[in-house]
Formats: C-alpha cells, sequence, structure tokens
C-alpha cells in the first residue's frame, strides 16, 4: 500500500505539471480526487489495511492528499494567468487614448473668470447696466462737459433717438449708485464701444472691467493696496504696480496705472494697463441730486474707482499679436484655451 | 506737446539728466511718450572749405570739389548738391563716418573719380528733418573742427498733456511745473516778466466786438518793419520742435505762443480796410486760410473782420489775404482771448486744428494775453526792426479768474491715507505758484483754470508728494451676492456644461450689417439701427446671434476646419420688447464626436443638438414649429425660449459648410436667473426595479411624441420610468413592412414597499398595450 500511494503521487504530480489547458487539469482532477479517482479509490482501500497499519498508512494518505490538492491549486493559478496573459497579448497598451472632445474657453472669459475671483475674494460683488445708456449715466453723471471730445459724434455711436452705445463701463458705476446706497463694494464686466477704426490693436467694441468702493473712510491707500493686490494675484508676486498721475473727469485725483511682471513680456518694461481714481466729489452730487436724498453726500463718504480692458491684458498676458483674433473665433485659437 | 531742452533751460535750472527730467514730468502727471536727440553729429564729421569745384567728367549731375579738411592737404570729394559756391564751409563726413544704421562712409570712385568722404545735407546729419543741398556753415567756422561742437546735441521730449492742464501747453508752464516737482529754479521770462505797454481802449469804430464768443481783443501796431528770414537761434528753435521757419514776424509770433501759450496773429496793416470787427461769419462767407484752403463758414463761426469781411477764423487761422509777406512794412499784431467751446466747434466742425486752436480750446490765461504781445513785440524790434506804436489797443474785458479755495487739511489727510503734516502741505501749494491768503485758503494763479475745489487741491499735494507714499490698506468687508453675481455664476455653469458636450466658446463682435443679417436670413427690423456708424459693419446692433455664429463657422471651414462646434452667450439688441436680452446660439456641422482609431464618428445631426440643449437647460418642450424644413419651437419651464434647426442647405452653402448646419439660439436671460432650491436627496429604494420592453409598430408618419403623449395618459400603477430604447424601420419589408416603424421603449415598474410580482407587471403592460392599440391602432412585436 505504501508502494502504491508513492507512485499514485508521483504520476498525480506527473499529470498535474503536464496539463496545459483548464480541461485538460480538470481532467486530472476528476482522475485523481473526483468521486471515482484514484486518490478516492484509495481512501476507500483503508478499510481492508490490518489495525496497526492504518495510522502510518493513514498519515500518507493524508501528505498525498495535501501534496496533490496543493499542485492542483498551483496549476490552476498558474494556467489562470498564463490564459489572461495571452489574452492581454492583443491589447497595444501604447495605442492613444479615446476621449470626447471638450470645448475650450473664450480667452477672455478666461481672464474675467480669474478676474472676478480674485476682487470677489477681497468682498466685491457683481453688478451690470445696460450697454445702450443715456448721455446722462455714460457722461454727465460722470462729470464729463457738454463739449467734452469723448461725446462727440466721431468718437462715440448714437441711436436716432439720441442715447449711446456706453464708451466704459463706469456708467455701470452710476447705475449701482443710483440703486444702492453705500457701502458699496462692485466689479462690473461688459462691453464698452467706441468708434475706432479696427485694426489689430482696435476694436470698435470691446470688453472692460470697472471697480467701485464707496463707504466712509475710503482712501487712496485702499485703492492702491486693491489694486496692488489684484496684479499680483493675476501676473504673480514680482509684479510691480505704479501709479501714474493723470486726468479723468470722474476722478480726482486720477492715476493711470502701470504693471512690470515677469509673466508680461519679461518683465523689461512698464506697461499701462488701467485708469483709477477717487471719485469726484461732483459724481458723488449728480447722485445724490438723481436720488433725491444725500446718501453719497461727499462730506462722509469717500471712493475710489478704476477700470481696464481686458482685451489689452490678454493679448500681453496670453501673447496674442492681434485683437481681432477674439472676435475671429477660429477654433485652433480657441482650443489653445481648452480648460 | 513736443518740448526741446536746448529751450526749456532759457526758463529753468534743468535738474539733472534728461531722464531725470523725464521721470519727474511723468511722475506729476505729464507723461513723456517719446524722446529723440537731435544734432548728436556723429565722429568724423569736420568744418570743410570748399576750393574749387568743377564738372564731374562722367556725370551732368555730379561735380568734383578740392575741399580743405584742416589736414592742410586738399582732399577731392565728388558731390551732387548745387546749392553751394566756392569757398562755403560745408560738414564734411570723412572716411569711417558712420551716419546711420547701414551707412559707413568709405573713400572709393564715384564713376571713375575719387572721392575722399561725403559732404553733408543738415537731413543726413539729423541736424533737421528736411533740408536739401548741403548745410553751409557760418562763415567764421573753423576749418577741420568737429561739427559735433557746433551743433550740441539737444534732447527733444514729446509731453501728453492732459485736458486739464492747459499752463503746460507752453514752455514757461513746464518750467513752472518742473520748479515745482523738482525745487529747481525759475530763470528768465519765467522769473519775470517783461513789463507790459500802457493799454488804451480802442476808440469806436477800431476794435469792435459784436459777439460773446470774444471775450477781449488787443491789437498792437508796428510799423517799418523789414520782413526777411529770422535768425538762426529762432529758426533753430522753431525747426527743432518741428515748426516750419516763414519769416521773422510770424516766427516770432510761433515762438511766443510755444513760450507762453498764448496764441498771436500778425496782419499786414496795409491789407486791412477799417477798424478791426470780431463777429459771428454771415451765412455764405468764406475764408482762404493761410494753409491755401477756402472755407466755408458758418454763422457759429467766429470770425475776425475788417470793412471787406473775414480775415481770420478767430483762434484757428489767419487769412492768406492779410498775412504778412516779404512786402509787409507796418504789422496789427493781435492777442485776443476766445471762448474755448467756441472754438473747440469751429475746429472741429471743420476738420482744422492747429497749434493755436489747441490752446484756445483748452483756455489760454488771460492774464498772459498782454504779456504776450509785448514780449512779441519785444522780439518783433529784435528781429525785423520798427516801431510800435505807443499802446495798444484792446476791447472788451478779460475773464477774471480769481478765486479762492478752502482746504480742509484733516479731510486732506482722510483722502489719502497720508500721515501729511500741515506745513508740508503749505510748501507744496507755494510751490505751486498759489497764495496762501490766511490759515486753509488759497488764492489760485490764473494759469491754473482746473483748480476750483478743495479736492484739486489734495490732488495736487499728492501729485508733488508722490503716491508712492501712501501706505496700501487692504481692508474688506462682506459684500452680499448681488443679481449679477447670480448670473455671473449660472452663465458659468452653462458654459462648463456647453464645454463638456465640446462646444466651445465664441465671442462674435456685437454690431452687424444688414447684409450679414439678410445673408443669415434675420430680418432686420426690429434691429437697434446706430445713428453713426464708422461703416456699413456697425449699420446694426446683432438682434441675434446667428449672423455672428454664422461667419464664425464659416472662418472655421474657411481655414480648414473639419467641423465646427461653437456656442456663444451674450448679449442680443431688440426694439420690441426688453431691450437687451442674453441668448445662448449653439451651431454645429460636421462631427458631432470625431472618428478615432477604435471608433467611427458620428455625425452632428438634429437629434445631437436637441439633446445638448436638454443636458445643459434641464428639461425643455419641443413644438412643430410653423416655419418648414427641420425646425422647432423650444421652450422651458424658467422661461427659456428659442428655435432649434437645420439650416437650409442654401444658407449653410452660403457659409463654407459641406455638412448639414444645426442651429438652435435661445434667449436664456430667464434661466440665469433661476433660483434653484437646495436638493432634498430622495431615499434609495429597497426594492428592485423590474425592467420590460415594450415594441409597438404603427406607420411611419406617426410622429414618437404623439405615441409617448398617449402611452403617459395612461395611469399605469408602478411604472417608474419610460425610455425610448430602440427605432427599427425595414426598407425591405421582410422584418416589418416597409411602411412601418417598429419603436422599442423600456419601462421600468418599482413599489417602494415591496418586490412587485410577475403577474402585476404583466398587467401593467397589458394595460399600455391595450390602450396604445385603442388610441393609435398599434400592433406590437415580440
Amino acid at each position: 500500500m505504501r508502494e502504491e500511494l508513492n507512485v499514485l503521487r508521483g504520476e498525480a504530480l506527473r499529470d498535474i505539471a503536464s496539463a496545459t489547458d483548464s480541461p485538460a487539469l480538470d481532467r486530472v482532477r476528476v482522475a485523481y480526487v473526483g468521486r471515482a479517482g484514484r486518490l478516492t479509490n484509495a481512501g476507500e482501500q483503508m478499510r481492508h489495511l490490518a489495525k496497526e497499519e492504518r495510522p502510518e498508512i493513514g498519515k500518507l494518505l493524508h501528505e498525498v492528499r495535501q501534496a496533490v490538492s496543493a499542485a492542483l491549486e498551483e496549476r490552476t493559478a498558474a494556467l489562470q494567468s498564463a490564459a489572461e496573459e495571452a489574452e492581454l497579448a492583443g491589447v497595444d497598451p501604447t495605442l492613444p487614448g479615446v476621449a470626447r472632445a471638450v470645448g475650450s474657453m473664450h480667452p477672455l472669459q478666461v481672464l474675467q473668470r480669474r478676474a472676478v475671483e480674485i476682487f470677489r475674494r477681497m468682498g466685491f460683488a457683481l453688478a451690470e447696466g445696460p450697454d445702450i445708456e443715456t448721455e446722462w449715466h455714460c457722461f454727465d453723471a460722470l462729470n464729463t462737459p457738454e463739449d467734452h471730445p469723448a461725446r462727440n459724434e466721431q468718437d462715440t455711436f448714437y441711436l436716432p433717438d439720441g442715447r449711446l452705445l456706453r464708451t466704459h463701463t463706469s456708467s455701470v458705476q452710476i447705475r449701482t449708485m443710483e440703486g444702492q446706497a453705500p457701502p458699496v463694494r462692485i466689479i462690473s464686466p461688459g462691453a464698452a464701444y467706441r468708434r475706432d477704426e479696427v485694426d489689430a490693436t482696435h476694436l470698435a467694441q470691446f470688453t472692460q472691467m470697472e471697480g467701485l468702493y464707496v463707504d466712509e473712510g475710503v482712501t487712496l491707500g485702499d485703492l492702491k493696496g486693491t489694486l496692488e493686490f489684484f496684479f499680483r494675484e493675476l501676473f504673480g508676486p514680482d509684479t510691480s504696480v505704479r501709479f501714474r498721475p493723470h486726468f479723468f473727469p470722474f476722478t480726482e485725483p486720477s492715476y493711470e496705472l502701470d504693471v512690470r511682471a515677469a509673466a508680461l513680456g519679461g518683465g523689461t518694461r512698464w506697461l499701462e494697463l488701467a485708469g483709477c481714481g477717487m471719485v469726484d466729489p461732483a459724481v458723488f452730487e449728480q447722485i445724490n441730486a438723481r436720488r433725491g436724498d444725500r446718501a453719497f453726500d461727499p462730506d462722509k463718504v469717500t471712493g475710489f474707482a478704476f477700470g481696464f480692458g481686458l482685451e489689452r491684458l490678454a493679448m500681453i498676458l496670453y501673447g496674442v499679436p492681434d485683437i481681432r483674433m477674439f472676435v475671429e473665433n477660429d477654433q485652433r485659437f480657441l482650443s489653445q484655451f481648452a480648460p | 506737446m513736443k518740448i526741446s531742452l536746448e529751450w526749456l533751460a532759457d526758463y529753468v535750472a534743468l535738474p539733472g539728466t534728461a531722464d531725470a527730467l523725464a521721470d519727474a514730468l511723468t511722475a506729476g502727471g505729464t507723461e513723456v511718450v517719446g524722446r529723440m536727440t537731435r544734432g548728436d553729429v556723429p565722429d568724423k564729421v569736420v568744418v570743410a572749405q570748399i576750393l574749387s569745384s568743377e564738372q564731374h567728367p562722367n556725370a551732368d549731375r555730379l561735380s568734383v570739389c578740392q575741399v580743405d579738411d584742416g589736414s592742410g592737404q586738399p582732399r577731392q570729394i565728388v558731390c551732387g548738391a548745387k546749392n553751394y559756391r566756392v569757398g562755403d564751409k560745408v560738414p564734411l563726413a570723412l572716411p569711417g563716418a558712420v551716419l546711420g544704421p547701414d551707412f559707413k562712409i568709405k573713400s572709393g570712385k564715384l564713376r571713375g573719380v575719387a572721392s575722399e568722404g561725403m559732404m553733408c545735407s543738415a537731413k543726413e546729419l539729423a541736424l533737421a528733418d528736411d533740408a536739401e543741398g548741403l548745410m553751409i556753415l557760418p562763415a567764421d567756422s573753423t576749418v577741420g573742427r568737429p561739427v559735433r561742437e557746433l551743433f550740441p546735441p539737444n534732447t527733444l521730449l514729446e509731453l501728453e498733456v492732459t485736458p486739464n492742464r492747459p499752463d503746460m501747453l507752453g514752455y514757461l508752464g513746464v518750467a513752472r511745473e518742473l520748479s515745482a516737482l523738482t525745487g529747481a529754479a525759475l530763470t528768465g521770462n519765467a522769473a519775470s516778466s517783461p513789463p507790459l505797454p500802457p493799454v488804451a481802449t480802442a476808440e469806436p469804430g477800431r476794435i469792435n466786438i459784436e459777439d460773446a464768443g470774444c471775450a477781449f481783443y488787443s491789437a498792437r501796431i508796428i510799423r517799418g518793419v523789414k520782413i526777411g528770414p529770422s535768425p538762426a537761434w529762432l529758426a533753430d528753435r522753431l525747426a527743432a520742435v518741428g515748426l516750419r521757419p516763414i519769416n521773422n514776424v510770424v516766427d516770432v509770433t510761433n515762438y511766443v505762443l510755444m513760450e507762453t501759450g498764448q496764441p498771436l496773429h500778425a496782419f499786414d496793416l496795409a491789407k486791412l480796410s477799417g477798424g478791426i470787427v470780431v463777429r459771428a461769419a454771415r451765412d455764405g462767407e468764406t475764408l482762404h486760410g493761410l494753409d491755401g484752403i477756402t472755407r466755408q463758414l458758418r454763422p457759429h463761426d467766429l470770425v475776425i473782420a475788417d470793412q471787406s469781411g473775414a480775415v481770420a477764423l478767430a483762434g484757428v487761422m489767419g487769412g492768406a489775404e492779410t498775412g504778412v509777406e516779404p512786402s509787409t512794412v507796418d504789422l496789427l499784431l493781435e492777442s485776443a482771448w476766445f471762448e474755448p467751446s467756441r472754438v473747440r466747434r469751429t475746429s472741429r466742425e471743420l476738420g482744422c486744428t492747429t497749434d493755436s486752436s489747441y490752446r484756445f480750446e483748452r483756455r489760454v490765461n488771460p492774464e498772459g494775453v498782454l504779456a504776450a504781445s509785448a514780449r512779441a513785440t519785444g522780439l518783433i524790434l529784435e528781429t525785423a526792426g520798427g516801431t510800435p506804436e505807443a499802446g495798444v489797443f484792446v476791447a472788451g474785458e478779460l475773464p477774471r479768474e480769481e478765486r479762492e479755495i478752502a482746504l480742509d487739511y484733516g479731510h486732506c489727510r482722510d483722502l489719502l491715507g497720508l500721515e501729511i503734516g500741515d506745513e508740508e502741505i503749505d510748501a507744496i501749494l507755494v510751490r505751486l505758484g498759489l497764495e496762501r491768503k490766511d490759515r486753509g485758503t488759497w488764492r489760485i494763479p490764473a494759469f491754473r483754470p482746473d483748480l476750483t475745489r478743495a479736492v484739486d487741491l489734495i490732488e495736487e499735494v499728492i501729485r508733488v508728494a508722490g503716491i508712492e507714499r501712501v501706505p496700501s490698506r487692504l481692508r474688506g468687508f462682506p459684500a452680499a451676492a448681488s443679481l449679477a453675481d447670480l448670473r455671473h455664476d449660472r452663465a458659468e455653469v452653462l458654459r462648463s456644461r456647453l464645454r463638456a458636450q465640446g462646444f466651445s466658446e465664441a465671442r462674435t463682435s456685437h454690431f452687424v450689417s444688414a447684409e450679414a443679417l439678410a445673408e443669415a436670413g434675420v430680418p432686420a427690423a426690429g434691429a437697434v439701427a446706430i445713428r453713426n456708424p464708422l461703416g456699413a459693419d456697425q449699420a446694426f446692433l446683432r438682434p441675434v446671434l446667428r449672423a455672428g455664429l454664422l461667419g464664425a463657422m464659416a472662418h472655421n471651414f474657411r481655414h480648414g476646419a473639419r467641423s465646427v462646434r461653437l456656442f456663444e452667450l451674450g448679449q442680443v439688441f431688440s426694439t420690441e420688447g426688453r431691450e437687451e436680452c442674453t441668448a445662448l446660439g449653439l451651431i454645429a456641422s460636421g462631427e458631432a464626436r470625431a472618428a478615432s482609431w477604435k471608433e467611427a464618428g458620428t455625425p452632428a445631426d438634429f437629434h445631437d443638438l436637441k439633446g445638448v440643449l436638454e443636458c445643459v437647460l434641464g428639461p425643455l418642450a419641443f413644438d412643430a414649429s410653423d416655419g418648414g424644413g427641420l425646425a422647432m419651437r423650444v421652450s422651458g419651464e424658467s422661461g427659456v425660449q428659442g428655435t432649434i434647426q437645420r439650416l437650409p442647405k442654401t444658407l449653410a452653402q452660403d457659409h463654407e459648410a459641406r455638412s448639414p448646419v444645426y442651429y438652435a439660439e435661445l434667449i436664456v436671460g430667464p434661466w440665469l436667473e433661476l433660483v434653484s432650491g437646495d436638493v432634498r436627496v430622495r431615499n434609495l429604494p429597497k426594492f428592485p426595479a423590474v425592467e420590460r420592453d415594450l415594441s409597438i409598430v404603427l406607420p411611419r408618419g406617426v410622429p414618437y411624441a404623439d405615441i409617448e403623449a398617449a402611452l403617459r395618459r395612461v395611469r399605469v400603477p408602478h411604472l417608474e420610468t419610460f425610455a425610448l430604447k430602440d427605432v427599427f424601420t425595414d426598407a425591405f419589408g421582410e422584418a416589418l413592412p416597409a411602411d412601418r416603424r417598429a419603436l422599442t421603449v423600456a419601462l421600468t415598474f418599482r413599489d417602494a414597499s415591496r418586490t412587485l410580482t410577475s403577474d402585476e407587471i404583466d398587467r401593467a403592460v397589458e394595460t399600455l398595450r391595450d390602450h396604445a392599440k385603442a388610441e393609435l391602432g398599434a400592433d406590437f412585436r415580440a
């Protein structure tokens, strides 16, 4: 019996090893450990053994069973993994990925969204106003005299009824203050229109971002801090900001703002990017007269305002050579601004 | 305005380098936008005397000169100029001199004759903007001396003077500004002005002001002048700032204009008949100007006239007939004060902006009117001789600019956010020429009409003190979200959903031409017209996005795009209903999904676009449109409404598309303002759903919408979802008659509290079948 079991073990292990696929291995499994398998039969024959032989042969039988089932398990795993390997051999993982193409943002939208995010972090809310404006909102309320050059038919688009297309988003300052008492802290991105010949740096319709902060105790220092923070957030911490005195009818003092930053053409020169200043008391008085109250009493509240053109900023920031590319909507251009 | 530092140095001790000066002006609010150096004569250009000149043997236009360059050896130069005489001294560029980036002088042969250098014109040495012929140097110039020693370099600055600073339109004003900004000392005429002559009120008839557009007119008579070229210093200074020298008298008036900012005009007294009248132009009156152009005048134009008619356009330009000529002997020198708005209107409407009108429009200093006249008289005597009559004839009154402004020093510090002491504020205002009356009250000089309120003084304080000193401050308070915030955020959601559907964002012009509207099949009625468009492209504000998006599509196809998938979210304008609305336009043509190595591409089609709309805007209703073609009206509960359609083939072809073009446009303003309440979570189902398919066979012409509507009208217990799963037709009539269509709907049933039995579901499906059969006459497939 001992001899038989040893032979059985040798043959079983050899048959297991030589099974080359799962069906063959299944046949081997049935032949040895199936209901009528050889190893099963060997167990049956234990009954016929002498009592004193039983412990020893029983032990051997157990060992053989263990060895065979371990070999079967191992072979099963080996064959499964070989089959998976074979299946995967047909897959070329270096073929390119396949996905549905997503659309792109418009570069002006990319910039506008970034700008809005930064100002919102500082506590500015958004405001809106119409593109078709009255002369009062666009000029008179902004302290622009009747015969100011900007009001002329050469520079401003008019409608037959005497209204106009706003020449700057500053009209939203007026719209906002008409409807809201201080504190007022808003930004307003939107379209503006000027009667310019369209060329590589001019569009007759362009995009501006306006800002206004009116409250008790707003100072020139607040204007500086706000715009310095904004441009450093936008262009990086190495950004320098310079305020150059200028003249606008609706602010006093007024400044043009120059920025120098590595992100802007290497940071070698100052680029004029924005106009700003402290809201002129005459603007507040126009608003008070319109509102019929003293909510914007220049002895009590002060404020600052600023504005900048998004196209110019985007051209410098993204290296866009011609402003007309923003309205051409060439998909090869737009796709470079995929989110 | 262009200024020459050589000239400016007459009025102020120039502080430091040209760079420092430019920086100081820029920091003070007058931006230096350009800089150039004139008379930077290169090395190896020397004074040479022409010893002889002979005809070139091989070239009619050239001559061969022997010149003395101071070396002791005559030098042979071939020359093309004709304006010299033997014995003249001229600039000579020796071999090795570099006159320009690619212009180095070499010895060589010209038409076979050796030439050892080049004799130069003033232009070639950048000493004049244009000059013909050789530059003839003064006879006393030393031969061999470098020419650069004769003409020291002069720096010119281009200033951008803001409209509130008319005082900066003359050297005296620039000098005062520099002195205030840097502390530099004023010199010459800036430090003390020449004495004013006695004033004689003009007798009636001599000067009549008949129009309020002229507040004050003065005339000085100077007799016996000799008209001729200006002395070199005068001509050079004018030429340096781009003014062409004309004759000594005209040049003096221009010189004084540049110096003081007060425009002057000299008439030939002999050509004036009778007294001066300042009046409105008469109907049909014309003026032949000094520029040679005859202008038709209108009654709002202000003119200077004599008995015969208009002789000058007041403050803008003199007339040719009464101008100073070589034959002129007696002069009438005008210095006046005209109403800025009148001069502005005339110069603008006649398209005639002159140095004179530019200054009158910005308001000249009333206190400088007679001073300029006196200054010009002095210079005319100096350069043209003559004798002035003792007094100046005047008419009218100079506007009084006397003003006092009270400044609250505390408010100044508060507005600036800068701790600046009273003494420093006082010192700054004094430097700017203001006079302190008593504590906090300041008298404003006449040359600063822009200073009218306390805030204007605060601006002056910080302009001189410098904003760099103001500490930056950042403080915030929370801002409540506005409706505009909501619209912005919703618009961003819409944009990101559209991008996820493969649409890129376009931004097209808000302007549209009548032609583009017609080409896009959009009626122009109801479009907002522009009264003064710059071109036909700007005739209207767009009533819809369609024309712009079609243009963008055409651009892309023209540049080789295989497909176009664009959206625009922007304003549209209408004369009817709401004037400005936010619209969403989508255009798709070509592939909706590009082919890859793995799958074939899918073309854009009506249902692709329809699906995108529902995906980005939520549930929408699509109704038949009455327009014909493949088109539907779209509306949503939020209030969005618009259309979706396949554009007519001709329209597609006109816009370069080779595949069908699908287009949708909706007014989405209401959607952007929709406040969606917070999500309330539904409990997840505890019991499984049971799925069944129902295949309904109907004639092809029955729209799916009718079938769905009919089935949805049936009350079926436990029906959870209902979705079209398959559409089947068989053109050969084998699996299905050719005129029929099989629509398979996937149904799911569920009960929240138990597992449904198969019987219940069979009954439910049966109900649906019976109903479809009864109402639609439907058959069913297994």
